[in-house]
């Protein structure tokens, strides 16, 4: 809670025969996370160099290539494959050494085949598209060689010429470029060549074909159709075989995968002649485990020792969460993953987020569709992988906080429940209800809750602050510096509190008249000058004194303490905006089109009841996708921008275990 | 006359119409000022997504601090109307 899972720095050393037995121990245990060493030649590593793979390596590889290619031809990946019944890793192996070779040549010969028809098909329409234009000369193809001392031009033109020598001329108009065949005696070519080309002649070559255009065209347009078919056919196989393999390929990928990332794995340890050195992190409750394990394997021959490493940024970094918390890891790490030795705000953010989006939204009907939206999006299956389904789990967790806050705030679709609402009234004075809701919405009270919220958010980050740079700061003038500067933001921000208190009497706290108590006329020093503002005063002082030891500037950014708590404003207007669109739509559709309707039905009322209807889906679907935007962006920034930017330094190392985590096989 | 007509009630009325303009250009105007200042960010915010999906986070991070502009904007017009 609040900090990652605790690591233990492991160096494991053993003689080199001993090498695959360590390996396929470790990649048994799934929890070593490898450090790779970098061959630096630094002083003391004299002859340490990097690994080279196991035994085999090569050949694993070629099968891994062998699969991803035939995956490439049927457009698979084992990233977009989900719910498949495991395979035992014996039976894929099998698999890979007897169906392979087959599947592979299958697949190949569809592929050639495929392509042939591919090439075919393009040229025929080459063919095609050559020969359409000589259809409109009343010539057969052979007239248009063959001679001594005649040469034949043809080409597109945009208007006729007139040509000063003997020729024979066919000039046919075509909507895209006029087509122009001339015969001329070849030694008045070349002058016929220059009038054409100074009136923006195209010539094309004349396709070497016989008989007539018509007949040259049909033979392609049928050989074209033939090779259509071909090409349907195979794809049709190739799809056929896709259906049938898929599965089995994804299986093999992954346990080649993970044969090869064994295989490869001594290229991150540090070797020498006889001997080499894996060094890595495992949680510290797997100390025992893989000791006794990597002792058995080798029977004894290795040496495992436990490192007390102090440099917090090497450590890689696994969350420690309660269940509930893991879903919200996902918006941790779409930000930065923590740093081993600092505040783990994910609890805070899952409890928070919910609740915030709830605050937001607040309306029953509204969290009902979120709750079914996030069960179909997950019964569909349309949201695929670990992030698709962490995501879906928030959605249901902020639903269910939404109708909570809607029941309270009584709402519903934007109408009121049956009862007044229990903690702030959201409603307009608007449509039937008008007079329920005269006083408008209590927006003031909501705005007060807020800012509260804003002000217990921002000073909660500072606190953080402060325990993160004494965490993780070197002890020193430095820590006392910036500990000091987190403690003056704190101190600015409620002594600005305090002076705001003083001199004006504020009523509300929460939104409840009379919980704040009345600084204005605490121990008055002066007419209008309550003791209170003095303190205020000094606190003042002091805050920008701490602030300023650290870094003068920052006393620059002092307005952005009022600017990041009233930032949280947006928890109170964004709802109410939200109810406001909601009232807005139930007064468009219900005020104006379907009851003038029903109370006087007619055909024209009817037509006016599905134009009602019609505005009151789309603007609630509009609200709903607001609803989600707006709950969930602003609830997740306010975390980001106005809390996290407080202590949250992040870019902590991922723990990535060695050894795969398997989808389609399993030993 | 306009003046003999501008008895107080309508007086209330106009000076509410008035609240509701003030109010509409207070998260107008600031929406604005957030589109603009959302323009720039958002490009390159995409730019550097589709360099580097891990920015993501970032990315959106900075897109969205504009946005606490229009968010006044509507607190004000709130303010305006309610208070």
């Amino acid at each position: 809670m609040f900090q990652p899972k605790p690591m233990t720095h492991l160096l494991i050393a053993a003689p080199k025969e001993q090498m695959a037995s360590v390996v396929t121990e470790l990649y048994r245990h799934q929890v070593f996370h490898i450090t790779d060493f970098v061959d630096q030649g630094k002083e003391g590593y004299e002859g340490v160099r990097l690994g080279t793979p196991l035994e085999g390596v090569g050949e694993l590889s070629t099968n891994l290539l062998k699969i991803r290619s035939i995956e490439n031809v049927f457009q698979t990946s084992p990233e977009t494959l989900f719910d498949i019944p495991k395979r035992p890793a014996v039976t894929i192996r099998e698999a890979i050494e007897r169906e392979l070779p087959a599947i592979e040549m299958e697949v190949n010969a569809l592929t050639v085949k495929r392509s042939a028809a591919e090439s075919r098909l393009r040229e025929c329409e080459q063919r095609i598209t050559e020969l359409k234009p000589f259809a409109l000369v009343p010539l057969e193809m052979d007239l248009y060689s063959g001679y001594d001392s005649i040469t034949t031009i043809a080409g597109y033109v945009a208007n006729e010429v007139p040509i000063n020598v003997p020729h024979e001329k066919y000039y046919a108009v075509r909507k895209d470029g006029n087509f122009l065949v001339i015969f001329v005696e070849t030694q008045n070519a070349t002058e016929v060549e220059h009038i054409l080309s100074d009136a923006d002649f195209q010539s094309v070559t004349v396709p070497n074909e016989t008989g007539s255009v018509q007949a040259a065209i049909d033979k392609y347009t049928a050989e074209q159709i033939l090779a259509r078919t071909v090409f349907a056919e195979t794809g049709a196989k190739i799809s056929e075989l896709k259906t049938k393999y898929a599965d089995l390929l994804a299986a093999c990928d992954e346990v080649l995968s993970g044969d090869v990332e064994r295989a490869e794995a001594p290229l991150r340890f540090a070797t020498t002649e006889e001997a080499f050195v894996i060094d890595g992190w495992v949680p510290a409750d797997h100390i025992e485990p893989i000791t006794a394990g990597l002792n058995q394997a080798t029977s004894g021959c290795v040496y495992v020792t436990v490192d007390d490493e102090t440099n917090a940024a090497a450590i890689p970094v696994e969350y420690n969460n309660p269940a509930f918390a893991k879903p919200t890891e996902l918006f941790m790490d779409v930000y930065a993953r923590p740093r081993y030795n600092e505040i783990d705000p994910t609890l805070i953010l899952a409890i928070m987020f919910p609740i915030f989006f709830g605050f937001i939204v607040g309306d029953v009907g509204y969290g009902i569709i979120f709750l079914i939206l996030a069960l179909f999006v997950r019964k569909m299956a349309m949201f695929k992988g670990d992030g698709g389904r962490n995501l879906i789990k928030i959605l249901v967790s902020s639903s269910i906080t939404t109708m909570f806050f809607g029941l309270l705030y009584s709402e519903c679709l934007g109408y009121s429940l049956p009862w007044h609402a229990l903690i702030f009234q959201r409603h307009l004075p608007m449509g039937a209800d008008a007079a329920a809701h005269a006083g408008g919405p209590e927006a003031m009270p909501l705005l007060i809750v807020s800012i509260w919220i804003g002000i217990a958010y921002i000073t909660i980050g500072r606190i953080f602050g402060i325990i993160n740079h004494y965490r993780m700061d070197r002890a020193g003038k430095h820590r006392t510096k910036a500990i000091l500067g987190q403690a003056g933001w704190i101190a600015i921000l409620w002594s600005l509190l305090i002076l705001v208190c003083s001199f004006f009497s504020v009523e509300q706290m929460f939104g409840i008249t009379g919980m704040m108590p009345d600084f204005t006329t605490v121990l008055p020093i002066a007419p209008g000058l309550p003791g209170t503002s003095l303190g205020g005063i000094i606190l003042l002082v002091l805050g920008c004194i701490f602030l300023a030891q650290e870094n003068v500037l920052d006393l620059m950014e002092i307005p952005t303490i009022i600017s990041h708590v009233l930032s949280f404003c947006r928890l109170a207007a964004v709802g109410l905006s939200s109810v406001a669109i909601a009232m807005v739509v139930n007064y468009l559709s219900f005020g104006m089109f379907i009851d003038p309707a029903l109370a006087n039905l007619d055909a024209v009322g009817v037509i006016m009841i599905i134009v009602g209807g019609l505005i009151f889906l789309c603007g609630h679907a509009l609200n709903v996708g607001l609803g989600l935007l707006g709950g969930g962006l602003h609830s997740i920034r306010l975390h980001y921008v106005e809390f996290f930017t407080k202590f949250y330094v992040g870019g902590g190392i991922k723990y990535n275990p060695f050894g795969l985590k398997r989808k389609f096989s399993e030993e | 006359m306009a003046i003999e007509t501008l008895t107080i009630e309508v007086a209330q009325e106009m000076a509410f119409g008035y609240t509701a303009i003030g109010a509409g250009l207070a998260v107008g105007l600031a929406g604005v000022g957030t589109g603009l200042g959302e323009m720039g960010i958002g490009a390159a915010a995409v730019g550097a997504t589709a360099e580097d999906r891990e920015m993501f986070g970032l990315a959106l991070l900075f897109t969205v601090l504009p946005e606490t502009i229009v968010i006044f904007g509507l607190v004000i017009a709130l303010l305006l109307l309610f208070l």
